[in-house]
Order: structure tokens, then sequence, then C-alpha cells
């Protein structure tokens, strides 16, 4: 089975010009985070006590995570509502899922101001405090990830008596995994429930929780599509045009169910929208630009059919998550008016190296996983 | 016996005497501060300036332009946001109403100084091994008996130590017997559920210009961490709903496609 992966990667084991450029962002960031450990957060990054939050929440945690939501999306369609003929996306979805959490874990790291004690929540419980769910579920879902990447592993090591185990056991991850998923996703949106005086009144809603999590599964249906876009032009496969434009009449169905929750969340607020500031601006470009305009897209089957459109909807969509999560997080905070916050360099790095050890660990994952169910016979569903 | 501390503002002569005495029992570096057109000084809290006096020159209604001194420091919440956000629990309220920190448990998530309403906990960003730092209402002062240390000190009684329940009563005696002399209002009396450090000001907040620098008046009655603890009342109802349609779902989908093969099945053999 597992013997019968071929190497159809050309150029395999290369150093090829775009991976060079990765390692090198990469050990820029591991320097800088190694300043970051060694020197604090108050020398090396421009967060201060206006802005305890910064690009690492917004970028790092919250936009992390809704872009790795493909990981349960599709885990839900196949299994749950037995889409099956998505099988050949679920893979790689899966494999983007646990860097995704795995950018977010160690994102989370350097952002903490004591990340030796990282493990904290686990002995130390506060029932009471959002975080304290969103930390169990992250931990849980991170190892229910693992498990999945564990077992392509034990797949590609031909140890089959260990797969059979883990297939028999399989309902209980895809069930557990959807289940944490749909808390934390919306729970990372609830931790903003505890601060409407802070926000501006465009993203300080109530309806947080569930706005999350629908935009997380926006973030995790374009992100799948253009990941396997991505994919077949770097390794020159024939990419899936059909599956895809099927797929992504899902997003555009997902992209009006959000625009629909949008709109109603800010009429039932009565929230002020037509004003012309900066954040309103901010606004306006994440309605309008990707969510409503995606979702138009998305309603041609030109568009739908062509790589080029697909690109398009799934790059706005998924560019309007993280829009969204910055906007939400940064655009809205105001705290203290009268400071404001750029991230440092050094922030900026380490989210570039992070982003970089992302896709680097996602090109050895295409190399040694049993990512595509051409490569093996007998995936069990 | 929850205890509190009456501020009575206008009384309130700027000395800054508890800002020395907050200094001195918490042995906090003392550093050199620049003259700043707010007048005042040090111009904001941070890690080693746990309390502090605004300065304020308004106009009153009869056109005079008077000085106003606002003590500002931890308002010690009856129901404190940021006790109920912290994820390992290192922010808690004492019996006394004292709101203080584990410095052993914090993991420096800073989600406390993003919840706080009144913007009070401050992070050592300048350490390597960083934690939170606001006034503690001198809780080891407390436990053996005494006063905190501001209003031990201070020289016109403007900080009123005592049981909460006497204090209230106290400043609404106040209220009462000087009409005009103050705003009809205790600030901490309910605002977020009721704070252990309550004011009496000559005029509203608003006025003071103050309400959008850490006295804000439209924070409501709610204490904040009710917005989790409502979310979190929630979690278990929606992980079992979730968990059990998704293994309903998938038996249904499953036998559904399952008869739908064998129908097919059966229509090839006809």
């Amino acid at each position: 089975m597992a013997d019968k992966v071929e190497k159809w990667y050309p150029g395999e084991g290369k150093l090829t010009l775009g991976r060079t450029v990765l390692y090198v962002i990469l050990m820029v960031g591991i320097i800088s985070a190694a300043a970051r450990l060694f020197l604090g957060l108050g020398a090396t990054t421009n967060l201060n006590d206006a802005y305890p939050w910064g690009l690492w929440i917004s970028f790092d945690i919250l936009s992390g995570v809704a872009l790795a939501g493909g990981g349960f999306t599709m885990a839900a369609a196949i299994y749950i509502f037995n889409l099956k003929k998505y099988e050949p996306l679920l893979r790689p979805a899966k494999l983007s899922a646990f860097i995704g959490y795995l950018v977010f874990v160690v994102g989370l790291f350097f952002d903490l101001g004591q990340p030796w004690r990282i493990w904290h929540p686990m002995v130390m419980w506060n029932p009471q405090s959002v975080l304290f769910e969103v930390s169990w579920c992250v931990m849980l879902y991170t190892t229910v990830l693992g498990t999945d990447i564990l077992i392509m592993g034990l797949e590609r090591l031909g140890k089959h008596d260990l797969v059979k185990f883990f297939r028999n056991i399989y309902l209980v991850l895809v069930v557990a995994g959807v289940m944490l998923s749909t808390l934390h996703q919306s729970s990372l949106g609830a931790l903003y429930l505890l601060m409407p005086e802070k926000m501006s009144d465009l993203w300080a809603s109530r309806a947080i929780g569930p706005l999350f999590f629908c935009s997380a599964v926006i973030g995790g249906m374009s992100v799948i599509i253009i990941e396997s876009l991505i994919s077949s032009w770097a390794y020159q496969r024939k990419p899936e045009t059909k599956l895809l434009s099927s797929f992504s009449k899902g997003l555009g169905m997902a992209l009006l169910v959000y625009f629909a929750m949008k709109v109603t969340d800010l009429y039932a607020r009565g929230a002020t929208v037509w004003v012309f500031d900066k954040p309103h601006f901010f606004f306006y470009v994440e309605l309008f630009g990707t969510v409503a305009l995606p979702a138009i897209l998305l309603t041609f089957s030109e568009v739908r059919n062509s790589i080029k459109g697909l690109y398009w909807a799934a790059g706005l969509s998924a560019f309007g998550v993280v829009l969204n999560r910055f906007n939400v997080s940064l655009t809205s905070y105001g705290g203290y008016r009268e400071f404001s916050y750029f991230p440092s360099f050094i922030e900026i790095v380490i989210t570039l190296a992070l982003i970089a050890g992302g896709i680097l660990i996602f090109d050895l994952g295409t190399r040694y996983l049993p990512l595509y169910p051409s490569e093996l016979s007998g995936e069990a569903g | 016996m929850s205890k509190a501390m009456l501020i009575d503002t206008t009384r309130c002569i700027g000395c800054r005497a508890c800002q020395v005495a907050c200094k001195s029992w918490h042995n906090l570096p003392g550093e050199r501060t620049v003259f700043s057109d707010t007048w005042s000084n040090p111009r904001y809290l941070d890690s080693s300036n746990y309390t502090r006096i605004i300065f304020r020159e308004v106009a009153k209604p009869d056109d005079e332009v008077r000085w106003y001194f606002v003590k500002r420091q931890c308002m010690h919440c009856l129901d404190p946001a940021c006790a109920s956000v912290c994820p390992v629990g290192a922010l808690y309220r004492l019996d006394n109403g004292a709101v203080v920190y584990a410095d052993e448990k914090c993991i420096g998530c800073r989600y406390c100084m993003m919840a706080c309403p009144f913007q009070i906990p401050k992070f050592e960003w300048g350490s390597a091994v960083p934690l939170i730092r606001k006034c503690d209402f001198c809780a080891d002062r407390q436990a053996i008996g005494l006063a905190p240390s501001c209003s031990t000190t201070c020289p016109t009684q403007a900080l009123l130590f005592g049981d909460r329940k006497a204090l209230m009563q106290e400043a609404h005696r106040r209220i009462g017997a000087h009409p005009g002399k103050y705003f009809p209002q205790v600030y901490g009396d309910k605002i977020v559920g009721g704070t252990a450090k309550l004011y009496l000001t000559p005029v509203s907040f608003e006025t003071l210009g103050l309400d959008h620098r850490g006295f804000r008046t439209d924070l409501g009655n709610v204490p904040y961490g009710i917005y989790g603890r409502e979310w979190m009342s929630k979690v278990p109802f929606v992980a079992l709903t979730v968990g059990g349609l998704a293994v309903g779902l998938h038996y249904i989908n499953q036998r559904r496609a399952e008869v739908q093969g064998q129908k097919s099945q059966e229509g090839k053999e006809d």
C-alpha cells in the first residue's frame, strides 16, 4: 500500500529559490525570536500598556486559527454530511489545519509574557474564563489534528495494525474535532464580549461568537481552495478544477449566510454604518469587498470554473477573514485613543517566519505523507 | 466584611503624598519624570506606579477656573472583570475586597489588561520575566490590621478607609449635608456592579473630562465578567448538541447513502 507511493515530485530534495527565501526568513525569525525571549516584550515589540495585544494576537492567533478552520469543515462535510466526493481535499486540509495550529501555538508561545508557563491552564483552572476554555480546546484539538497526521505517517511507514486501530476509533476523532472547533472558533470571538466599551460599534456585537464561527468556516474553505490550487501549481499536478468548482458553491453559500448574519446583527443593534472615518473604511472593505464581492463572484459559473476566478474569490474571502480579525482586535479597539500601534520589525519578522515555517512544513508533509488518495489504495472512509 | 475607600476629591490638595507612600510601601523604584502639559506626574499608571493624582483645571458654571485632583488606582471591583477573564485564576478577590494577583500563576497573556473597564492592570514591559502590576489595596497591610498606605499618609483625610456600607452612608451624608458642593452620585456605588473605591466629586466625571480617561460613566451597572460567564455556561450544552448532532448525522447520512446505493444496485439488476 504505502510503498506504492512513487516519487512524483519534480526536483525533489533540491534547494529551489522559493525554499531558499523561506529558509532565510525562518532563520531571521529564529534570531528575532531569541531576541524576544532574552530581551523581553517591551524591548522587541511595539506593544505597550495601551495596546497589550498586537499583531501576534490579530494574525498568528485569531487569523491563524480561523484560516485553519478547513480541517474541521472538511471532516464535517465528509464524515458527517457524507459528501464523499470531496475526499481528495481532506488530507491536505487536515495538514494545513495542523500547521495552522502549530503556528498558533508557536505564535502564542512568543506572545505570552511567561511562555514557559504555557501549560498552566492545564492545572490552574478558571472555568469562568473564555480564554481558559479556548486554551483547553486548542490543546485538545491540536492533539486530534496531530493524531491525524500521525495516522498518515503510520500509513506511510506501513504499520497497518496501528492504522487499523486508529481507523476503528476514527469517528471519535472526527466528532471531537468538530465539537472542539465549534467551541473555540466561536469562543475566540467571545473573548471580545467583555470589552464592548473599548470597541467600535461596528464590531462590538453580542453575536460575535457565532460570527467568528461562520467566518472560520469561510476561512477554512477558502484556504482549502487556495492551497489546492497552489499545490497543483507548485508540484505541477493537474488542478482539481471540477471538484473545486463544486466546492466553491459551498463557499459562496457560506459567504451569503455570513453576509446575512452580519447585516442582521448590525441592523438589530442599530449600529451607525454610514459614516466616513478610518474604522468605517476598513469596515466597508471587509463587508462589501471581502464578503459580498466574493459571494457575488461565486454565483457566476465562469468564475467557479476558472482557476483565476477561484483564486480571486477564495483569495478575497480568506483576506476578508483576516481583515475581520484585525478589525475586531485592532481597528475596533479604541482603549486609548491618544495612542496608536504599529507592529515593530521583530513582530513582523516573527510573524513572517511563522508563515514561512508553515509553508516549509507543508512542503515536507506533501513530500513525505500520503496526502492524495491516488497515492494510497484502500483509503478508509 | 468588605472594606472600601471613600475618595473625597474635594478634600484633595494634590500633594501626591499618596503616590510616595504607595511607592515606598511596595518598594517601587523611583524614576526621573518630565513635566507635561497635563500637570500630572507621572503621566500614566504603569508597572511601577500603582496610583497617581490626575490634575484637572476646569471652569465651573460661574466661570471661575478651579483645580480638581482625582486619585486614580485599581477600583477593586466587587465582581472584577480581570479575575473573571484570567485563564489561570491569577487574579482574585479577597473577602476584604482587595483584588490581588498571584505572581507564580500568571502566564502573561494580558487578557486582564484588555478586559478591565478601568484599564488598570499594567505589564512589566521592560522585563524578560514580566508580571502584571497594579494597586493591591495594600492587602498585606490589611491582613495585619493596618489601613492602606495611601490613606494612612493622606494629610487631608481625602482617602477614608473603612467598611463599604458605612462609607456609602458617609458619602450620602456628605452629599446631603453640603448641597451644591458635590455631584449627587457616588462613582463606584453601582458602576460595573460596584467597586471598593468610592468617589465623591464636585462635578461629574464628564465635566472633569475624565470619562474617557479611566473614569468612564457609560459602563453600566452590570459586572463585565457576566458576559464571559454567560458564554461559558452555554459551552457544555453547545458541546453536547454539536457532538450529538455530529454522531447522529453521521449515521443517518451513512445509512441514507447505503440505501441509495442498494436502490441503484437493484435498478441495475432489473
